[in-house]
């Protein structure tokens, strides 16, 4: 039997990563420090003042931090589902493609300001509000990364697989979606940051619970130090969500040879 | 492998035919790569398409594999038309492509039981008949390596896997071998015939070269241009008197013409 190529050793823990991230946060911290014994409060409170605003809402408004994480998750798992088949129907189906299409360019071009003002006016309850204006931002990005996945399709692969005579579904489960997941995963990286800043933004606009409509309490309440509590928590949990979706894509496409340039 | 079947020509070749193709023609956008073609390739025996780039060898393949319909003619492969009965088809025929078309995201098992799969065999048993494919192309202890852990010579042989795991009545060759080096290529052709000769497959194979037509084939069809049959003969076994496989040798290149005698000059200096 032929050799087999080794395989790749995993790659050394990013230490350099850690070491980098916690010179800037401590650079923050200390600039914080400074500026804070100059202005008043309202403008820069010092981080101790911040860590204690953090304590406060780490003990008593995690309601809040589930509230936004939950509509953050329901609101990505369904543009994610709904967005994917979407770009399924665009890749295989001919006739249906140009109308879903412009429907999707349609889309990507109304602003995020829009669908928020509308929902206020269309629908009464939060929930539903915030659901909505997340799934009309998130559900183009899926729709036509699953789209661009499919026209990416090897034309050798639909051939090598066609020789076998399959069904359309078997082609789909064969070929098509194992083919598209980076393209899924990918796009969750992309947007889950631009979901979180969105969430919060229609939680200030149109919900009373969530990080959101907390924030915009604490400012209209002078509270800066709970504003930059919050915003402390939100790199944090954004942080934590592109961990979670590495981990996903390390598990996914464990097949995939890392690539490195000299 | 550990056990490799005598290579004899001829073996086991029946009289019935599986492939038939009548006074084919296919054109492109006006520019006709296929005129009048009509040759039949009995059960068991294994044919060889040759001919220069561009002489519609892999267009002759597609219309085999049912991927194209012909403008003319007719194209039966087991009595069914392989384009308007694309699915009459299903598990009667696979193809073994110049890559190996290897589905990166599946293991070398994987992919040599992705046929049997789709064609709604239960999945370990679909597992068991792969890896026993793997083991007699040379592959036991690599089921589990990932496309890219593999190598060239590796990947086609899991191709090969794949392509016969499904027992196919009919297999058809791409220039199979041609993207491999001579040591890895020779040693591929030979395990493909012993295989396909101990099933008693019945293969179309195209290629460009006359060494492997030559060493695989029962029959070499040459084709020069729009695919009109400049040759069709035998191939004598290698131990044959009279009409030796030098002599098919430099028939085939007559029949190819002047660019493919200094092909072969080259490669024998070479």
């Amino acid at each position: 039997m032929e050799g087999l190529a080794p395989r790749p050793a995993a790659r050394p823990a990013a230490i350099g990563d850690i070491v980098a991230m916690s010179v800037v946060v401590i650079a923050i911290l200390v600039t914080m420090h400074v500026v804070s014994g100059f202005v008043p409060d309202y403008i820069m409170p010092s981080p101790a003042a911040v860590a204690k605003a953090g304590w406060k809402i780490l003990t008593g408004d995690m309601l809040h931090v589930m509230a936004t994480v939950g509509r953050l998750m329901l609101a990505l798992l369904f543009s994610m589902v709904a967005g994917v088949l979407i770009g399924l129907i665009m890749g295989v189906s001919a006739s249906i493609r140009p109308f879903l299409r412009a429907l999707v360019v349609i889309d990507t071009g109304i602003p995020a300001l829009s669908w928020i003002l509308l929902a206020v006016f269309w629908f009464k309850d939060p929930e539903v509000r915030i659901f909505f204006i997340l799934t009309m931002i998130l559900l183009p990005f899926y729709a036509l990364n699953t789209y661009d996945g499919i026209r990416a399709l090897p034309k050798d692969l639909v051939d090598m697989i066609e020789s076998f005579r399959p069904s359309r579904w078997q082609i789909v489960r064969y070929l098509i979606a194992p083919h598209i997941v980076p393209y899924i995963l990918l796009t969750t990286k992309t947007v889950v940051g631009y979901a979180t800043r969105m969430v919060i933004f229609a939680e200030l606009v149109a919900a009373a619970v969530g990080i959101g409509s907390r924030m915009g309490l604490a400012q209209s309440s002078f509270h800066i130090d709970e504003v930059m509590a919050w915003t402390f928590l939100l790199v944090v949990l954004n942080m934590i969500l592109q961990l979670i979706v590495s981990g996903v894509e390390k598990i996914a496409l464990k097949w995939r040879p890392e690539a490195s340039v000299r | 492998m550990s056990e490799r079947p005598t290579f004899s020509n001829c073996a086991g070749v029946g009289t019935e035919p599986v492939i038939a193709l009548d006074g084919v023609a296919k054109s492109f956008a006006g520019f006709r790569v296929i005129e009048d073609l009509s040759f039949r390739v009995r059960r068991g025996e294994i044919v060889t398409l040759l001919g220069r780039t561009g002489a519609g060898k892999t267009t002759v393949l597609n219309l085999v594999m049912g991927t194209l319909q012909p403008d003319a003619g007719s194209v039966r492969v087991a009595g069914h038309d392989p384009f308007l009965q694309f699915k009459a088809l299903r598990g009667h025929m696979a193809v073994s492509f110049q890559t190996d078309r290897l589905l990166p995201w599946r293991t070398a098992v994987e992919n040599a039981e992705l046929g049997l799969l789709i064609l709604g065999r239960p999945k370990r048993e679909a597992r068991e008949i792969a890896a026993s494919w793997l083991d007699r192309v040379g592959l036991s202890g690599a089921e589990n390596r990932y496309v890219h852990e593999l190598s060239g010579g590796m990947r086609q042989r899991v191709s090969l896997a794949r392509a016969l795991a499904v027992d196919p009545e009919l297999v058809l060759l791409d220039e199979s071998f041609s993207q491999l080096d001579h040591i890895t290529s020779s040693a591929l052709r030979r395990d493909f015939c012993n295989l396909a000769r101990q099933f008693e497959k019945t293969c179309l194979m195209v290629t460009h070269r006359i060494d492997d037509a030559i060493e695989m084939a029962d029959r070499v069809i040459v084709l020069g241009a729009k695919a009109r049959i400049r040759l069709e003969a035998t191939v004598p076994s290698a131990s044959a008197v009279g009409q030796t496989r030098d002599g098919l040798r430099r028939d085939i290149e007559i029949a190819l013409g002047p660019e493919a005698e200094q092909e072969s000059s080259q490669q024998e200096r070479g």
